[in-house]
């Protein structure tokens, strides 16, 4: 077991008192980070899943002074044409509930969206959803409900992963910034401590210390200091999701998909703390090895 | 095969930044086992010489060997391995002031590697020497000037160094102690160590009789004992600065 004993006074010096709260801060947002990446992971994969292989087909609303079945006559053809092409798994016309349920985040539940004038959607699920097949489904419709609108969500979607990407590429870039900075702040701190304890150090060369003696101490306190931070920082950042889960559960769940960090997050949070403790420390050891080189 | 003289010194010039020389043109060679005094007016570069020694300097010129290895010129990582073979009683005692005495004592043993049973058992063993068994838990800013100086002394001897420089060793002692101190000294002398100790005191030089080298103006001169002594050797200098 590694011996925490030291020759120097390490633990009652300034760096020794902020490393664990510095740590604890970078941990909470590294934290953050990761697990704003997953969230987006999460969502992207979740939306992906819920749009690949289908369209829907939207048949607009004729006038009202137009016979009452007309819309249902033109959404029945519309099938027709749909179930007879060879891609198509199946196609399903949403009940008018259905389109209310989809209708509820906007208009409030119960809202009964009967008196305006929606279109009919059917739902078409694809066995192969290459464009040339698309294009298929859509001459097929057009065929017999010209002003049909087929929406394959690709636009949509691609505006989705286009945002998605640009989130998860600023949460890579905070967690590369932490770092750096956590990295950054514990050479200043070392170097302060190294500073503060020069005539230590110089008495521990005399006596015949290695510099890698002294980097070994400093290692040792900054993994010491680190640990707790990582503890706290660890601590705060699970609340704050907790947190974060609970407001986001009363969000409608019309707007957002659901969204799971799955075993693998929360496997991953103590690594982040591990792996901030393990950063400190190295850069602590590298540290004072780099600036004990210029002593003679 | 002979052994390496403990200091061979050639022409060693040292002066601080851009000040005049605070040493000149020193030569001298310190054969393994001898026992020097260091004498010389303040200012005249006493602890400079020390410096050198213990490798807290290079020399602005010339050439230091120590058991036969040129340190001037000795990389980075070739120091501790000679460090541990020098024990250093600075004349400012430099103790740790947050280390116990028996922390303070047993750092060479430590920063060496040895288990804390061995290391148990020699400092216990030296600071009882120097009088301070009941001491060992005390932090030295609670010593007085004279048991901070045993403390220093007990840790530049306790791994047995092969070459021992002392600064004012016995300045702030009374006569007993300071007997028992230059006994220490003798002892170790006698196992083999190479004893160099600065001193105003003419006192203590008279009364031990070892050989002495004197600086004066930067420059080195070796002087007879003042009382021939049982325990000096012959003599060790074989050149001196002219």
């Amino acid at each position: 077991m590694m011996s925490l004993r030291t020759d120097l006074p390490l633990g009652g010096d300034s760096a020794s008192k902020f490393i664990p709260w510095l740590v604890a801060i970078m941990v909470f947002l590294g934290i953050l980070s990761v697990s704003g990446m997953t969230v987006f992971d999460s969502i992207l994969s979740g939306w992906s899943r819920s749009v690949t292989g289908t369209v829907t087909v939207q048949i607009p609303a004729l006038p009202a002074s137009t016979e009452e079945d007309a819309n249902e006559a033109r959404t029945a053809r519309a099938l027709d044409a749909l179930t007879v092409l060879p891609n198509v798994e199946s196609a399903r016309a949403l009940t008018d509930e259905e389109i209310d349920a989809l209708l509820a985040p906007w208009l409030g539940e119960g809202a009964a969206a009967g008196n305006l004038p929606l279109p009919d959607l059917i739902d078409v699920s694809l066995s192969d959803d290459s464009a040339d097949a698309i294009e298929n489904v859509k001459a097929a419709v057009a065929a017999v409900v010209p002003d049909a609108i087929i929406d394959d969500h690709r636009r949509w979607f691609e505006h989705l992963i286009d945002l998605t990407e640009g989130f998860r590429t600023l949460t890579i870039g905070v967690a590369t910034v932490v770092t750096l900075a956590l990295a950054l702040t514990i050479i200043y701190a070392t170097r302060a401590s190294l500073t503060e304890f020069k005539e230590v150090i110089s008495v521990l060369h005399f006596i015949g210390a290695k510099d890698m003696y002294v980097a070994s101490q400093f290692a040792k306190r900054t993994l010491v200091a680190a640990t707790k931070g990582c503890a706290g920082g660890l601590t705060a950042g699970l609340i704050a999701l907790i947190i974060i889960g609970v407001l986001a559960s009363n969000v409608e769940s019309g707007f957002l998909p659901d969204i799971n960090l799955g075993i693998a997050f929360w496997l991953t949070s103590p690594l982040v703390a591990l792996m901030a403790a393990g950063l400190a420390m190295v850069t602590a050891y590298l540290t004072v090895l780099s600036t004990l080189r210029s002593m003679i | 095969m002979s052994q390496a003289p403990a200091v061979t010194l050639n022409n060693v010039s040292l002066r601080y930044e851009e000040g005049p020389d605070v040493l000149t043109g020193l030569n001298l060679t310190l054969q393994q086992g001898a026992f020097h005094f260091l004498t010389g007016p303040s200012g005249a570069g006493k602890t400079s010489l020390l410096k050198l020694l213990y490798l807290d300097q290079r020399p602005t010129n010339g050439v230091v060997h120590l058991f036969g290895t040129n340190v001037t010129a000795a990389a980075r990582g070739e120091l501790p391995a000679i460090r541990r073979k020098v024990g250093v009683v600075f004349q400012e005692f430099r103790l740790l002031d947050h280390l116990s005495t028996f922390d303070n004592v047993a750092l060479p043993l430590r920063v060496a590697g040895l288990s804390e049973p061995e290391i148990k058992s020699n400092v216990t063993e030296l600071l009882s020497w120097v009088g301070l068994e009941d001491y060992m838990d005390a932090s030295p800013p609670i010593l007085s000037g004279g048991q901070k100086q045993r403390v220093a002394i007990a840790r530049a001897v306790v791994n047995r160094p092969r070459l021992i420089l002392a600064d004012e060793p016995t300045g702030n002692v009374d006569d007993q102690i300071a007997l028992r101190l230059m006994q220490l000294f003798i002892e170790l002398n006698k196992l083999g160590s190479t004893i160099v100790i600065a001193t105003h005191s003419e006192q203590l030089v008279q009364r031990f009789g070892f050989p002495r080298l004197t600086l004066a103006n930067g420059n080195l001169t070796e002087l007879p004992p003042l009382s021939p002594h049982p325990d000096a050797k012959g003599p060790v200098v074989e050149r001196t600065a002219p």
